[in-house]
């Protein structure tokens, strides 16, 4: 291996030229000790984002929402008087932004759909129903805590697709976009099995590591990924 | 966007950043709520047109600091970042790495502050080395060079295949 630790840690946090990346990435075909060290960088990164995402998701405390509403029934003396009168008539209504993400949650998850999570297309084992209704539209960012299905960590692999690794109740796997479908790479026991769970949690994310071309999506780049129909451009 | 409705698309973002820092739900939200009052009092220094996320990380990364100082005059110990420093031996380490494996908070709460911080800023927030050494005010390469041991620590603990 030609490349020094940090250079490689460089690399999978983004940090390096395009010169430089390209480098690693050929010489990472090839050498195997090279691309080991990658994955295990990028594993742990996928493994800290996996555990970290769900704060993003949960509600956030009334006490702190509260300290952000500008209106007449709030305490503004730790505010400059001047800018709470200059934001007085344009206040956020906490509940009603919390209101209108549930109603948007609820109609993009579409409870009606028939409740069969996979099937076989033309020998391949594809997502179907309510799977296939999250893995096209749910986002990880803004999901509910109580979604169905979870989406954890949405990445392109190898080969240029777009894959998501979620989480159910009836199972736990890798999904990768193909020709209009999402094909399903990997599996493991859903929640049923409250002893998996752990284990299921960090066996996804370094499943999904192993994948990656580079680190996972953000917020912002899945987000673009959906929009985009999940094709790359 | 008005300042406080970029402070509200914040929220969620800064709390997971308090939670890796202070390591417990409800000291986060005392940190994220005394992040957000200095910052609606100093609401002036902030520049419109410059990121609010840096400012509001670099607020509440030195409340906090601020308070473990305060914590440390006060006699409370904090024998779990001493740990990593005085390394009782090879095979000591060992046997909690074992039982750290797959525990990525207990592999954080083994971590100093400053690496614990550098770690949550570019591993889990996605922060380039430039932002989070000035999120940090220090150069980029104390950052470089404590996430360079973060992570070793991590991996460590974690696990090979991390």
């Amino acid at each position: 291996m030609s490349f020094d630790p940090a250079t490689v840690a460089a690399f999978v946090d983004g940090e390096l030229d395009d010169l430089t990346a390209r480098r690693i990435e050929r010489e990472a075909a090839t050498d195997t000790a090279l691309a080991a060290e990658i994955a295990r960088h990028r594993a742990l990164k996928a493994r800290l984002k996996a555990h970290y995402a769900p704060i993003v998701e949960e509600a956030v405390p009334e006490r702190l929402g509260a300290l952000l509403v500008v209106d007449d029934e709030v305490d503004t003396s730790l505010v400059d008087r001047r800018s709470a009168a200059r934001a007085r008539f344009s206040g956020i209504h906490w509940g009603a932004i919390a209101a209108s993400l549930i109603f948007g949650l609820t109609i993009g998850l579409r409870p009606w759909t028939p409740a069969a999570d996979v099937a076989i297309d033309d020998g391949t084992l594809v997502a179907a129903g309510p799977l296939a209704e999250a893995l096209d539209t749910q986002l990880a960012s803004t999901q509910p805590s109580d979604a169905a299905v979870r989406i954890m960590l949405s990445f392109e692999d190898k080969t240029g697709r777009y894959c998501r690794s979620f989480e159910s109740r009836a199972i736990d796997g890798i999904g990768c976009r193909e020709q209009d479908r999402w094909q399903i790479e990997r599996t493991l026991p859903g929640q049923t099995r409250g002893d998996y769970r752990q284990a299921s949690s960090g066996e996804l994310a370094a499943a999904a590591a192993a994948m990656m071309k580079r680190d996972a999506l953000d917020a912002g780049g899945e987000r673009a990924a959906r929009d985009a129909g999940w094709v790359q451009h | 966007m008005r300042f406080e409705e970029e402070l509200v698309e914040l929220l969620p973002r800064l709390r997971r950043f308090a939670r890796g820092l202070t390591r417990h739900q409800s000291d986060a939200d005392d940190l994220c709520q005394a992040a957000i009052e200095r910052a609606l009092r100093s609401r002036d220094q902030w520049q419109s047109g410059t990121r609010l996320d840096s400012w509001m990380y670099r607020i509440t990364r030195n409340l906090w600091i601020d308070e473990r100082r305060a914590a440390g005059r006060r006699g409370v110990h904090t024998p779990i970042d001493d740990a990593v420093t005085q390394v009782a031996g090879e095979g000591a380490a060992e046997v909690e790495a074992g039982a750290l494996r797959g525990d990525v908070d207990g592999a954080m709460a083994r971590l100093p502050d400053e690496q614990r911080e550098v770690a949550m800023l570019v591993l889990v927030e996605g922060y380039a080395y430039r932002e989070a050494a000035e999120i940090l005010e220090v150069p980029v390469g104390t950052v470089t060079s404590r996430l360079a041991r973060g992570r070793e620590a991590l991996m460590f603990y974690l696990g090979e295949a991390a």
